[in-house]
């Protein structure tokens, strides 16, 4: 395959994000977002769109099939092809995949990713129920199962296997939400607004073991905005404002039952026997190796090749099972990585300084697309802008990291983003 | 020229004719369509906001599936074994999963009601359905014989003596009241299983599990 044409991302904005204070339709917070946009990037204009990708998981939450046709007509965009991308919670990363491929082949230069999610229409047990709709119904979600008890299942054997205690897990949920106090538009500094310590997330309630409350992402409503485009448009509107390219992409998929995790054959013909178990995310290594190796990123040094990133934190015990399937660190390396502080800001890898699911909020068709938002400020020198202070910034920022994670890790997407030249 | 017949196709009964019923709604399951219960405004009377309530009934048809939901009435745990390479499943895969059998349609077998703890945890919060029988114990169990494992909760235990590796079995629910679907049973310790000394990480556990069943206590 011959890989000419540069896919490039030259904006990017989202709504606040929050629960039960912010109200806005969803056309609203399009219209908001798209005005914001089109502050940030004065040459860019409504007209130059030829295709609109809409990124949103659930109907269930706002009773409306196709709400992405009511957000289209409503920007006056009719007659310019849509639709809409669902891939549980990688849908945002889904939605910027099928951006990427659209302009890589040629099928769009200017194609906006539009994602949203209004979680707080229904009540907070409602909504876990409502995403629990993404397992297998007949087995997992009859007996009692929502996300958090899935994750924390295999987290608990994961945490045993590696060595890693309750108090590593509540140090990542303390970065995240501590993060977010610099960041206006996140969830945590909006609604509880209050910097946590690891004793804070260790004395937070029960959700099931080993993850407390402060381990676990929020409930969002929140629509996000990313303008996806081909490199010649980048040169035309985004020269001074600066833009990065999207140098490498990978998706990969893994079982929607945990439980069937044992002894996948295709795993095993991969990876070996006993991958990745209940463990392990193997969809997210598939999707890292596949992007590391288009961007030419180095597995063994991945996590010194890569400045900063913007991953699926939607709980502190799967960032740091993320750290291991990107390559940063391995079973006899994580637990010091993580209490080294390496992906703390200042650390040789800061993640999620935009405060990820768990300050930031995770609004599931708009997450992916908020994680990229984030990683293209830091990488065109736009975080003193965006942010409330420069503390959240890393600096000189110039590869960086996006992750998107679905299911149980069914789906995972990782992209790698790079400041395009004299692009900050 | 006669066509050889697919062994691998599924093949149901068509016309079905269900026939044999077993109703047991709720009085209080109402299938009201869409209506709206109240309005509410914003004291500056700049923002308003409604509930919509709307409930629906789901066809849920087990198809060629159905094996797995008679069995449960049966009290017997139906999966399925793929007859070229040998793997159990259960949840029951109607095809093999490996891609060498070619979409190889499985058999039914009979399994066993005895398994050991892959892994595990003790839940505090969950699904709207399931906030009354906080706190229990979430199990993913490898059952004798099956390469897969399922989930399923452990009763009979106090939640923080559960443990990685321990022998269960399944108990089931009264024939009466089984709907042949996955909670008609559920796994107990088994006989021969005694819960190790409290330790540190137990009592953490227990710890957190106390005011779950105070907040238990004030649901309606």
């Amino acid at each position: 395959m011959t890989e000419t044409r540069k896919v490039c991302i030259v904006a990017g904005n989202t709504s606040p994000f929050d629960y039960n204070n912010y109200h806005m339709t969803i056309e609203g917070m399009a219209a908001n977002v798209m005005h914001e946009t089109m502050e940030d990037l004065p040459e860019f204009l409504l007209r130059d769109i030829d295709f609109v990708i809409y990124s949103h998981f659930s109907v269930h939450f706002g009773k409306q099939l196709a709400a992405e046709w009511i957000i289209h007509d409503h920007l006056g965009l009719v007659g310019i092809p849509h639709f809409r991308v669902e891939n549980g919670g990688n849908t945002g990363g889904s939605a910027l995949y099928a951006a990427y491929c659209l302009v890589k082949a040629g099928m769009a230069d200017v194609c906006p990713v539009i994602g949203w999610e209004t979680m707080d229409n229904v009540s907070q047990s409602q909504g876990a129920e409502f995403i629990a709709l993404a397992a297998d119904t007949r087995y997992e979600l009859l007996v009692g199962g929502i996300y958090p008890i899935f994750y924390a299942a295999g987290a608990l054997k994961w945490m045993k296997e590696n060595k890693m205690t309750e108090e590593d897990f509540a140090l990542i949920g303390m970065k995240n939400r501590n993060n977010a106090m610099d960041n206006p538009k996140a969830q945590w500094y909006r609604n509880e607004h209050k910097y946590l310590t690891v004793d804070d997330v260790m004395n937070s309630r029960l959700i099931a073991y080993p993850l407390k409350k402060y381990d676990c992402c929020l409930m969002t409503r929140g629509l996000a905005i990313v303008i996806v485009c081909s490199e010649e448009y980048a040169k035309e509107v985004a020269k001074d404002s600066g833009y990065v390219t999207i140098d490498g992409v990978g998706l990969s998929s893994c079982t929607i039952r945990a439980g069937d995790r044992t002894a996948f054959p295709g795993w095993t013909e991969r990876y070996g026997a006993g991958y990745p178990d209940l463990t392990e995310f193997a969809a997210c290594r598939n999707a890292a190796e596949r992007a590391y190796k288009r961007a030419g990123i180095e597995w063994k040094d991945s996590h010194k090749q890569i400045d900063v990133a913007e991953i699926h934190d939607a709980f502190s015990s799967s960032e740091c099972q993320i750290y291991k399937a990107l390559g940063w660190a391995d079973t006899d390396t994580i637990a010091e990585f993580v209490r080294n502080r390496e992906t703390f800001m200042g650390g040789s890898i800061p993640t999620n300084p935009g405060g990820g699911l768990m300050g930031y909020g995770h609004p599931v068709g708009a997450t992916g697309l908020m994680s990229a938002i984030e990683c293209f400020y830091q990488l065109t020198g736009k975080i003193p802008q965006k942010h409330l202070s420069k503390k959240t910034e890393v600096p000189d920022a110039r590869v960086g990291l996006v992750n998107s994670h679905a299911g149980t890790g069914t789906s995972i997407s990782n992209f790698i983003l790079r400041t395009a030249e004299g692009g900050r | 020229m006669s066509k050889k017949e697919n062994p691998n196709i599924h093949k149901t009964t068509s016309p079905p004719n269900m026939k044999l019923v077993k109703e047991f709604r709720d009085p209080e399951t109402k299938e009201v369509g869409f209506k709206f219960i109240d309005y509410w405004i914003s004291e500056d009377k700049t923002l308003f906001q409604t509930h919509l309530h709307y409930d629906q009934l789901y066809t849920w048809r087990m198809g060629e599936l159905s094996p797995y939901a008679l069995g449960l009435l049966d009290g017997k745990l139906m999966g399925t074994k793929c007859p070229k390479c040998g793997d159990v499943f259960f949840p029951p895969r109607v095809n093999c999963w490996n891609l060498n059998c070619k979409l190889m349609k499985t058999e039914w077998v009979e399994l066993a009601q005895t398994g050991r703890v892959h892994t595990y945890t003790v839940a505090g919060w969950s699904g709207r359905s399931s906030l009354k029988r906080l706190p229990f114990v979430l199990a993913y169990v490898v059952l004798d014989g099956v390469t897969t494992a399922i989930a399923n909760e452990i009763r009979e235990i106090k939640p923080w003596d559960a443990e990685f590796d321990m022998p269960v079995k399944v108990k089931w629910v009264p024939k009466e009241q089984r709907i042949g679907a996955i909670t008609d049973f559920y796994f107990v310790p088994a006989d021969r299983w005694e819960p190790s000394p409290m330790n540190a990480e137990k009592e953490r556990i227990k710890k957190l599990c106390e005011p779950v069943y105070e907040w238990v206590k004030t649901l309606k």
